[in-house]
């Protein structure tokens, strides 16, 4: 039964026919006018040094090798094209899955993104894998087969001999690893000395110590050097040998063919064709790594088809019902975080979710707006069940903001507008709310400042991801620690402009501040995945346990 | 700096090594030189003159020939690290030096993937380098030698053959910057698929919240299709490689064999030199040239790619030594004004201010108003598009570098603390002070328990601030400019992730220390222990004494109340001060 990846694999190969017909035309091509060059340049010499006119064999001679040269051009190139488009549309077919999967998806980023990158890639490759190992074996099989038909000695010869070159050039595999070791050990250490004085470097710069930093960092270089040279002269013992393989195995060929020439059963121009027939016959010893490369390959169609085997849940098709944003818990349970949880949330409340560390604060507003699906029960808003409405509406009147919110797009208006279409003003509007305006316009282009030339703090980064938030007005706002990093009084602020700019909708805040608890019209505890109680913050203050959540992290 | 001067400055001084390797190619060089010459002795006077015997010891001079080739070629890798090694070394001390010269460093997160990336291409260029030195060198010697030895069995043949490899070597030599740069655009290429990938898939629960599933695929797309060109482009500029090289691999068998005929028939050229000719081009020749071709330009491409990114940081911004000398440490600044950009609204406007030894003011502000570019400003590191900062009645930038630095020190939020004991990270700024000095120093400021902790002065730290919080690395990086010289001191949040009650004893610390003293407040709570106080708050920026403030300043008092009313948690505080009601971290 064939495996999955390699069912992959070969849609990959079929993408596109036609050029996978010409590339193994062209590999054809080329493989048989290299088989035959030997033979028509022993012809062509044979005829230069008996002095004849050498014209036809020379044009015989000319009309193969153009033949190998353009073929290999041309194999080459669409070798690369048909490489190129199999990996964009692993890529995109990859992608889509990832997107469709969400935040449901059970592969960590890291992992995500090399099968994206990598293996991709190392799939993507198939075609040219096996048409390249599929001509190196027909090259060096003809090869002995020619060698054979000019004397079956001399094949005799050349497959005796290449087991003995192999063990006489063979690598050491004794490992002289400690250099090794030292100089990636080493290496490392001058990395985390740089990244340390990277991390310094606004002290470095107000201190005038670059030139002292810089030789405490380079202080282990002189170690690094002594590893590199040693790991140099293992190399030296290790490699030489290997140069010694193709002259032995040629040397063996020579000496039987030179009887050959002796007893008359060959030409010279024969022996300069036995040769080429070695260095071909060789190439499937210079080819083995490709055995790794297909292997390689197999097992990134594997890892790929694990990802697109992952099934995507069906999309909602209800349209939103009218409301302010009433949402009802029924029973909620999500596994390792929430234990039957069953809340209302009436339109236009200001809703404090608070627990200690691992509570179950973030699994909680991610089941409310719909981020990720319970494992049993279920989350209505304003009487739709969230996973029967289509995604796109649902996104459309969740507004999300998150302590470390990830900025996506080009421009810091691109940022704050991502995936709502909002218009420049709206943006303006948004970040005048989320009291980030000041800053944006202090940066070298203001709102089209590009993200990767904007270093932003932790607090700046939440606040632009506040006006992402509630840049297309939602109906929910779900702010999941987000105002962590900012002071008291900006914090303060935030929640007046929201209170202000966007009145009667229904929010829910996770936070470690009672401040912003005292704030709410309804806190909801939240112990071990549970909801130990539902209540204003005042009435809750006097009891230990509640007034324990807050300190846990204040210093 | 530039590439090319980057990569010969660091291989500059390696010449006695390549003397050496020269050397060694010559050794290496010897089976090409020979192996047309002692095909055609084994053949004329061995096997076709019927002396086996003679033709099997020609070939055994040629297993020796080999053999010594290859002792040359071990004695080239033994060779190659007392050049490489110096190289990789000069090159790690340049972009080090390069890194750290960071006149006004960002005030983000230390760039980790960044360092990583700096240690990769090193290595690139190491790897690349011993590359050319070992394979693309010893093509080169065997064509040449080939050439050579073809010159000694057919003179006149080969000055006819060498022509087009000549040709083609030059055209491929001058074929490498087209191709780098294609190779650049693809490398470029495949960065940003990764960058999209790595933003969007990291980023995958803020895109499913947005709801921007099909903008950020349509990114990926984009990136996708712009890589299989990018691919597709390198692939054509390196099948006219292949071609231009292929060709000057084979004309020059072609050539021989038409030419050849004629040379045999009057007796120019005898049988066996003719076939030693011909083992000269095409087994010895053609294999090294089309070798060249494919290791070359790949090793090459690399090697450019990894150096110009290195180039990027190994740029070390000239300094104009000022001359300047301060009399006295008073700041002055006098109509001050400084924007990031031509579009951006100014962080300063026409801000004037006078600092005398003893004072002690607070600038309040939400935070990414712009108070840290005032400390930079106040230090010279940044210079103003307008006005002037005065250090001791010079203007700041024109003071000698050293002076400037004995005078002023700015403690930054994120504290500098390094591999190595306690001592060295405080002393940074004191080489010569005493044990005791130091150890006042960390009394004063607080960090008297961290030292004793951490084993005393002798105690070891280890990277990145392992085994202490960010607030005891604070702690030391404060005790360290208390222990030092400077006369104006800025504290530029730099006792941010301290608790209220730390944070009073350290300001408290450095205010009676004398000098001037300049804190950038991250809680409110250090405006009421300044003497004066400067509010920036994006619209306007005013100076005042805190009662003056509450008055004069009507959102100075609206923070102040803000932040003063909540109640609740002051039950459980135990500082007597206002503190904020939970520790921000």
């Amino acid at each position: 039964m064939t495996r999955p990846g390699d069912r992959l694999l070969g849609e990959v190969a079929r993408l596109d026919p036609a050029r996978l017909v010409l590339i193994v035309l062209s590999a054809m091509v080329a493989t048989a006018a290299g088989l035959l060059l030997p033979g028509a340049l022993a012809a062509a010499v044979d005829a230069a040094i008996g002095g004849r006119n050498s014209w036809p064999e020379v044009a015989w001679l000319l009309t193969l090798g153009t033949s190998e040269i353009a073929a290999d051009i041309f194999g080459g190139i669409l070798a690369v094209r048909v490489t190129s488009s199999g990996t964009a549309w692993l890529r995109r077919k990859l992608t889509d899955r990832l997107f469709g999967l969400g935040t449901r998806s059970k592969f960590a980023e890291g992992d995500a993104i090399s099968r994206l990158t990598g293996d991709c890639v190392g799939a993507g490759a198939i075609t040219s894998i096996v048409v390249q190992l599929g001509s190196a074996v027909l090259i060096s099989t003809g090869a002995i087969v020619l060698l054979g038909l000019l004397d079956w000695r001399l094949a005799l010869v050349f497959l005796g001999s290449v087991p003995l070159a192999l063990l006489l050039a063979r690598a050491h595999l004794k490992h002289t690893a400690d250099d090794v070791l030292t100089y990636q050990r080493v290496s490392g250490e001058l990395g985390a000395r740089l990244l340390d004085a990277v991390a310094g470097l606004r002290t470095i710069a107000a201190s005038g110590t670059a030139d002292l930093e810089t030789e405490r960092v380079l202080r282990p270089l002189p170690q690094l050097s002594r590893a590199g040279r040693g790991m140099w002269k293992t190399q030296a013992r290790m490699v030489w040998r290997a140069a010694l393989l193709l002259p032995a195995v040629e040397l063996a060929v020579l000496a039987a063919a030179g009887f050959g020439v002796a007893s008359g059963r060959l030409s010279i121009g024969e022996v300069l064709a036995a040769l080429g027939y070695v260095a071909l016959g060789m190439r499937m010893v210079t080819q083995i790594p490709l055995l790794t490369t297909l292997a390689r390959a197999r097992s990134c169609g594997q890892r790929l088809m694990e990802v697109l085997d992952s099934p995507v849940p069906e999309r909602g098709n209800l349209s939103l019902r009218p409301g302010n944003g009433t949402i009802q818990l029924r029973h909620v349970s999500l596994e390792g975080a929430l234990d039957d949880v069953s809340l209302t949330i009436t339109s236009g409340a200001f809703l404090v979710v608070v627990g200690k560390s691992g509570s179950g604060k973030s699994a909680l507003v991610n089941v409310l707006g719909g981020l990720r699906p319970p494992d049993s029960g279920q989350v209505l808003l304003d009487g739709a069940p969230l996973e029967k409405l289509r995604p796109e509406e649902l996104r459309a009147v969740v507004g999300y903001a998150f302590e470390r919110p990830a900025l996506l797009g080009a421009t810091v208006s691109d940022a704050v507008g991502y995936g709502s279409w909002a218009g420049e003003a709206s943006v303006r509007n948004a970040c005048r709310m989320a009291q980030v305006h000041d800053v944006v316009v202090r940066l070298p282009d203001g709102y089209h400042t590009p993200l990767t030339e904007t270093p932003l703090s932790g607090g700046e980064a939440q606040r632009l991801g506040l006006a992402r938030a509630i840049v297309h007005n939602p109906r929910l706002l779900i702010l999941d620690d987000a105002t962590a990093s900012l002071d008291t009084v900006t914090e303060a602020a935030v929640e007046e402009a929201i209170e202000t700019a966007l009145p009667g909708r229904t929010r829910v805040v996770v936070t470690r501040r009672a401040t912003t608890a005292a704030r709410a019209d309804l806190v909801v505890w939240l112990e071990n995945g549970r909801v130990r109680a539902v209540a204003p913050h005042a009435s809750l203050w006097h009891d230990p346990g509640y007034r324990s959540v807050f300190t846990e992290d204040s210093q | 700096m530039s590439v090319g001067r980057l990569y010969r400055s660091a291989l500059v001084g390696q010449w006695r090594g390549g003397l050496v390797l020269l050397g060694c190619s010559v050794l290496e060089s010897v089976p090409a030189f020979f192996s047309g010459r002692l095909v055609e002795l084994a053949v004329d006077q061995g096997f076709a003159a019927g002396k086996p015997g003679t033709g099997l010891a020609w070939l055994g001079v040629f297993g020796l020939v080999a053999l010594l080739g290859a002792i040359g070629s071990r004695f080239v890798w033994h060779q190659l690290g007392k050049v490489i090694e110096p190289m990789r070394d000069a090159l790690v001390t340049a972009v080090v030096r390069g890194v750290l010269h960071d006149d006004s460093p960002p005030r983000n997160q230390p760039d980790a993937s960044g360092v990583a990336r700096i240690t990769q291409h090193v290595e690139v260029v190491r790897d690349a380098t011993a590359g050319l030195l070992v394979q693309a060198r010893g093509m080169m010697v065997t064509t040449v030698a080939a050439l050579a030895g073809l010159f000694t069995v057919a003179g006149s043949l080969a000055w006819i053959v060498s022509i087009p490899v000549i040709v083609s070597v030059g055209l491929f030599a001058g074929m490498l910057p087209s191709l780098a740069s294609r190779q650049r655009a693809l490398a470029l290429a495949d960065e940003h698929t990764a960058e999209t990938a790595g933003s969007a898939l990291v980023g995958m629960r803020d895109v499913v919240a947005c709801g921007a599933e099909p903008i950020a695929s349509m990114a990926m797309y984009g990136a996708v299709d712009g890589q299989a060109e990018a691919a597709m482009r390198m692939a054509r500029s390196t099948a006219l490689r292949t071609l231009v090289i292929s060709i000057g691999g084979f004309l020059p068998l072609l050539l021989a064999l038409l030419v050849a005929p004629g040379m045999v028939i009057s007796g120019e050229l005898t049988a066996g030199a003719a076939l030693g000719a011909l083992v000269y081009l095409a087994a010895t020749m053609q294999p090294a040239l089309r070798g060249l071709a494919a290791t070359a330009s790949t090793v090459v491409l690399r090697l450019i790619v990894a150096l110009r990114r290195l180039s990027e940081t190994a740029e070390v911004p000239e300094v104009v030594e000022g001359h300047a000398a301060p009399r006295g440490a008073a700041v002055a600044v006098r109509g001050l004004t400084f924007g990031w950009g031509a579009h951006a609204e100014p962080v300063v406007r026409q801000l004037d201010l006078d600092l005398r030894p003893g004072e002690h003011l607070a600038v309040v502000g939400p935070s990414g108003i712009g108070k840290s570019t005032l400390a930079g400003l106040i230090t010279g590191m940044i210079s103003p598009q307008e006005g002037r900062v005065f250090l001791g009645g010079a203007p700041v930038r024109e003071v000698r570098a050293a002076e400037r630095h004995r005078l002023v020190a700015l403690i930054p939020q994120e504290a500098y603390v390094f591999a190595g004991t306690v001592r060295d990270n405080l002393a940074l700024f004191s080489h010569d002070a005493t044990d005791q000095q130091l150890l006042d120093a960390a009394e004063a400021v607080g960090a008297k328990e961290l030292v004793a902790r951490l084993g005393g002065l002798e105690g070891e730290l280890g990277h990145a601030g392992e085994g202490i919080s960010p607030g005891e690395a604070q702690l030391l990086a404060l005790a360290r400019v208390y222990a030092g010289s400077a006369r104006v001191i800025i504290l530029d949040e730099a006792t941010s992730h301290l608790d209220p009650v730390a944070e009073a004893q350290a300001e408290r610390a450095f205010a009676a220390r004398g000098g001037v003293l300049v804190v950038i407040a991250h809680r409110l709570s250090s405006a009421l222990r300044a003497r004066r106080v400067l509010v920036m708050d994006g619209q306007e920026t005013l100076l005042g004494q805190h009662e003056e403030l509450l008055v004069t300043s009507a959102r100075y008092a609206a923070m102040m109340q803000a932040w003063i009313t909540p109640a609740p948690l002051r039950l459980s505080s135990p500082s007597t001060l206002p503190a904020t009601p939970a520790a921000s971290r």
